[in-house]
């Protein structure tokens, strides 16, 4: 459905950029949610729905980094989907991102999400650092699917960027309604925010308007925060309250 | 061919076919046959296949049985019994298998005790039941001493037809019985019999005696054609021979028409509610069992609540009870029995005590609203009186002034015995898709030998080669790639030596654990979060498909009180108990009945005579007394039905039969309606709003909004809507196209998907030894959809379902016969602008049934939204 790939800024230095971000001056690129093995396992659930989600993903990684020279990519969490196994499929495909991501730029980095319990193997064969958590000068990059401990480095840290949630926006009009993917931006304590949708092509994610949200660091009201939403490119919608 | 049987049989020939020990049985018990006795009992002996209909408690069931057990007990004599099932009785209702078993044993008892007297050993004759309840140990057992009597269900017939060593027992089965034929004949559980049958004619040395059982039903002729099938004979298909032995009329009936008070126009919601509840306890009293039926479970529970709540003393949970299909089964059989033992006052229920379960004395069948078709109707008045001479009383309650027309025209074709036909549907590829996996998995086939064996079902005599190929396609999992194939493939396939057999190990197990036809619902449970002290408390359950169309702050009604909707988690609805504003949003209609075509066209040809007597300036009177004889209502309902035509051809005019009346008109809010008196019922309603709504909504390119319900429907927009030009370009030869575009995005279409796909176990429920939830089946239904899709737009589920929404759902044929008469000029439209909506149009507005027919584009919606959003910023 993306067909414009540009920068769309969201705040100073951060911009949504396909379904990821980059931070413009550091040129560091992040993604998440990738679930890898989302359609397998469905399979083992006795949904039988054909594959598609690797081509899907690795068509859209492929565009969006034809647009730029990252020299940092981050995986921001939940880089494959099964918890505590991996099966050969997911291992191959897994591998194959690896490829993409590494083709064009030489540093990588995972975050922990808590779905990559055994995320190990992967990386070391690769050579990857996997932490829970990166610091760009002064954002934060994790997950989010726990809150971190406020230690002195992440103490100055204006923004943090998570994923987790999935999130996506149902817009409507009358008894009409659509859900898309969307980018969050808003306030956590005092610092900014943005949660990340899912790099996962073949769904849309969790509308925010009717399910409660799981992140620790969404636990406020969400009415003032601002919505991107992503259609064939990204539209600001403003806050959600106003939607 | 397919031939009636004019006359009964005489009483000394059938009798003289009887074995001395089955005839001495039988006029110990009974002073004489019955009528469907005196037609039926015959033509069984001599081997014949036969349809029988005839009403509840006219003996049908004995008639099948009779000369079934008069040829065991000559067996049993002679010492010739094998080891074998003889006989296969199948009914859609493990309730009604239980009966039969018991009233079968008993008779066998009393039939040992006569050959006892008459100093004849007989051999024991075996009636065993076998269903999805039976043990382990039992199926063992009829293993090991098979019964000659097989009682079952549809579905365990398929799995018994695909269990090896069972099978083997039944390789000479001479007898099949189905009861209730009516209930299955119009949807997939009867499609799926029908093709057990002709697996079960496969593998039977025997051709079995296919004999149906039928309370009320029309067409006659297609029922019996659906039960036998056709015979494939040196290249050819002929219909194989069946008689129908129709004893349909025999009750007499008591059967009028009430209204709960004297005028239903200027009456309060209150008034009518206390006229309602006086009525009901007055009837109730004056009988000593009633039976109530609703139409809808909620209206059930309502009125039993209502009952306690107004007359504490009269009604208690000892006298009265409710039962639909949503209450557990323990609590249904409890009721069952209660009714049975005559301990209960009155028993409320939607449709669930239709079907012929024993439920003991009835002397009074009430209906609350129009039960939408003649069948229905007499059926349900069939509960009565159960005893076949007893004068069988019903009263229909009607609650407005439509349901008044409706219930009346409803009576007169009842009392005059013309009954609305069903539609068998046809070339179902899910069902197909189940029967082939399970016929790959009894043995090797060779393709051509498997094409032939399923054209001999009624419902996929016409199958085409190409559609066949391409289940099979679907089935050997051609459409995904390779390595991943052993997911996806169910069957392989040789197509140099036109053979194909079942794939995988597993095959067997994810057969028997997930065939069926009934789709599994998701519901969703309603959990307290507001306020603090009743937290976590879960209050029921609602329909999942109920849940996308609410928002955050909507009020609902469940179980009689009001909850606001907060937010959902997983399967899990969160809601504020505490809530005092009126209801936001109305309880979805998707378990209404559909008003049948036929009934809608007399309903029509009435309201023509009607607009004949005005338009002629008759006198009040004269039309008074028209009505009087026309239809078979007292004097107050006469009197509704005058004013009430009155104001409408006072108002505008009076549709029907060959009169559509469309009427424009807007709402305070400027949304402009055209409204269609299109009285041919919801199922033909449905089609054709949705194929004008599309045209219209193609050109604007906008969505419509869509309002239906049986006596007619609306569109409604914004917008300018040129209806003229989408009705020229709707005709009957285009209709299928547009629909299938309009339907693809509608939410009716996902749900059927589901099902479809479930059918054709694409989802399976129980996989890897694990049950899913209905409700994560139609959430990651949703993926799988739009997978499908990009694949082929064609992919043999996709098309299914659209055929079933369509056909099965919707009512194509009848619609487009209606495009015909319209482009005939035999329907004349007529165009009228009001300012309000006419009287005719004003249930429609408040009671239709609410969609969307969407048209734009996901993105295009996004860019038009956005606009609006930049708008409202700027200012």
């Amino acid at each position: 459905m993306l067909k414009e790939i540009k920068p769309v800024k969201l705040l100073e230095n951060v911009y949504a950029l396909g379904l990821g971000i980059l931070l413009k001056k550091e040129k560091v690129f992040i993604l998440g949610d990738l679930h890898i093995g989302y359609e397998e396992y469905l399979n083992k659930q006795g949904i039988l729905i054909p594959r598609e989600q690797f081509k899907l993903t690795k068509n859209l990684l492929e565009k969006t980094l034809a647009t730029i020279k990252p020299e940092k990519i981050i995986v921001n969490g939940d880089l494959k989907h099964e918890f505590g196994t991996i099966s050969k499929q997911e291992w191959i495909e897994t591998l194959k991102i690896f490829d993409i991501l590494t083709q064009s730029c030489k540093e990588i980095i995972l975050v922990k999400g808590n779905h990559d319990t055994i995320l190990e193997p992967l990386a070391n064969k690769r050579n990857f650092e996997v932490k829970d958590y990166v610091i760009v000068g002064n954002i934060c990059i994790t997950h989010g699917h726990k809150l971190l401990k406020e230690t002195k480095e992440l103490k100055n840290i204006k923004t943090i960027i998570i994923g987790n949630d999935h999130p996506a926006i149902s817009i409507k009009d009358g008894i009409k309604s659509e859900l898309y993917k969307c980018f969050l931006v808003g306030k956590w304590q005092r610092k900014n925010l943005i949660v990340m949708p899912s790099f996962l092509p073949i769904i849309e994610g969790t509308d925010i308007r009717k399910e409660k949200t799981l992140s620790p660091y969404l636990k406020q009201k969400l009415s003032d925060f601002k919505v991107f939403v992503v259609g064939d490119k990204i539209y600001e919608f403003g806050k959600l309250k106003d939607i | 061919m397919i031939s009636q049987i004019t006359e009964p049989y005489n009483e000394k020939e059938i009798s003289g076919v009887l074995d001395p020990i089955i005839r001495e049985w039988f006029f110990s018990k009974f002073k004489a046959f019955s009528m469907p006795q005196m037609y039926g009992v015959m033509p069984i002996h001599e081997r014949k296949n036969i349809l029988i209909t005839a009403p509840t408690g006219g003996t049908k069931t004995l008639t099948s049985f009779l000369s079934i057990l008069n040829y065991l007990v000559k067996l049993a004599r002679r010492v010739d019994l094998e080891d074998k099932v003889y006989a296969i009785y199948v009914s859609p209702l493990k309730a009604l298998n239980y009966d039969i078993e018991v009233n079968l044993q008993e008779p066998l008892k009393e039939i040992q005790k006569v050959a006892k007297k008459f100093g004849v050993k007989l051999q024991d004759i075996r009636v065993a039941a076998r269903t999805g309840d039976t043990s382990s140990a039992e199926k063992t057992a009829q293993l090991k001493k098979p019964p000659h009597i097989l009682i079952t269900t549809p579905e365990t017939l398929a799995i018994v037809l695909t269990t090896k060593k069972f099978v083997d027992t039944m390789k000479a089965v001479e007898f099949v019985i189905i009861d209730e034929i009516h209930a299955l004949a119009s949807g997939k559980r009867g499609i799926d019999l029908s093709l057990s049958l002709e697996r079960l004619e496969h593998v039977s040395v025997i051709a079995p005696v296919r004999i149906g059982l039928s309370a009320t039903i029309a067409p006659l002729d297609e029922i019996a054609k659906f039960l036998v099938g056709y015979e494939y004979k040196d290249g050819k298909y002929t219909e194989r021979d069946c008689l129908i032995a129709n004893v349909q009329f025999l009750k007499k009936m008591d059967f009028k028409v009430l209204s709960p008070v004297d005028d239903l126009i200027d009456t309060t919601a209150s008034q009518m509610h206390l006229g309602l509840y006086g009525l009901l306890d007055n009837l109730i009293q004056e009988h000593k069992t009633t039976l109530i039926f609703t139409n809808t479970r909620s209206a059930t529970e309502r009125v039993v609540n209502h009952l306690k709540e107004k007359f504490p003393k009269k009604y208690t949970s000892g006298e009265i009870g409710a039962h639909h299909s949503s209450l557990s089964k323990k609590h249904r059989r409890d009721i069952e029995k209660k009714l049975r033992n005559g301990e209960l006052k009155a028993v409320v229920c939607s449709t669930s005590l239709e079907l012929g379960i024993d439920i003991g004395y009835i002397d009074l069948v009430l209906q609350l609203g129009s039960p939408k078709s003649v069948a229905r109707a007499l059926q349900r008045q069939g509960r009565s009186g159960h005893k076949l001479h007893d004068v069988t009383k019903g009263r229909l309650i009607v609650l407005d002034r439509d349901d008044l027309i409706e219930c009346s025209v409803l009576l007169k074709e009842g009392v005059e015995k013309k009954i609305d036909r069903i539609q068998i549907p046809k070339n179902a590829f899910d069902v197909l898709s189940q029967h082939i996996y399970g016929m790959a998995i009894s043995h090797k086939w060779n393709i051509d030998e498997l094409f032939s064996v399923i054209k001999k079902s009624y419902c996929y005599h016409d199958l085409s080669k190409e559609d066949f190929y391409e289940i099979l396609s679907y089935l050997s999992g051609e459409y995904a790639e390779l390595e991943s194939k052993n997911v996806y493939a169910k069957i392989w396939i040789d197509w140099k030596t036109k053979e194909l057999g079942k794939r995988g190990k597993l095959a067997r197990m994810i057969y028997m654990t997930n065939i069926g036809t009934i789709p599994e619902e998701s519901f969703v449970n309603v959990v307290i979060a507001v306020p603090a002290d009743r937290r976590e408390e879960k209050i029921g359950v609602i329909d999942e498909s109920f849940l996308e169309r609410i928002e955050k702050g909507d009020v609902f009604v469940l179980g009689g009180s009001k909850y606001e909707f907060l937010y959902s988690k997983g399967m899990n609805v969160y809601v504020n108990a505490s809530v005092s504003r009126q209801p936001t949003i109305p309880s979805w209609a998707s378990e209404m009945l559909p008003l049948s075509f036929d009934l809608a066209m007399q309903i029509q040809r009435f309201r023509k005579l009607m607009d004949e007597k005005f338009s002629s300036k008759q006198k009040e009177n004269e039309i008074k007394i028209f009505i009087r004889e026309f239809l078979y209502v007292d004097e107050k309902a006469v009197n509704a039905i005058y004013n009430f035509f009155r104001e409408q051809y006072l108002f505008s005019k009076i549709p029907h039969e060959k009169r559509l009346l469309i009427e424009y008109f807007e709402d305070e809010d400027e949304k402009k309606y055209a409204l269609f008196h299109t009285l041919y019922g919801r199922r033909v309603n449905d089609a054709l709003s949705r194929a004008i709504a599309f045209a219209v909504a193609r050109y604007g390119n906008r969505d419509i909004e869509l309002g239906i319900s049986d006596n007619g429907f609306y569109l409604a927009s914004h917008n300018k809507m040129n209806i003229d030009k989408a009705l020229r370009e709707i005709n009957s030869k285009n209709l299928r196209e547009i629909l299938e575009q309009a339907i693809g995005k509608t939410e009716v279409f996902k749900r059927r998907f589901r099902h479809c796909a479930a059918r054709s176990l694409m989802i399976l429920r129980s996989y890897m030894g694990r049950r899913r939830s209905v409700g994560k089946q139609q959430m990651k239904s949703v993926f799988l959809l739009g997978a499908v899709k990009r694949l082929n737009d064609n992919f043999p589920i996709l098309k299914e379902t659209r055929r079933e929404v369509l056909e099965d759902l919707m009512d194509i044929e009848n619609a487009k016969y209606i495009l015909d008469e319209i482009s005939k000029n035999k329907i004349k439209i007529e165009k009228m602008n009001t300012e309000v909506p006419s009287p005719f149009a004003f249930n429609l507005i408040t009671q239709a049934h609410a969609d969307l027919l969407r048209i734009e584009d996901k993105i295009e919606f996004l860019k038009r939204m956005h606009k609006e959003v930049l708008k409202r910023i700027k200012s």
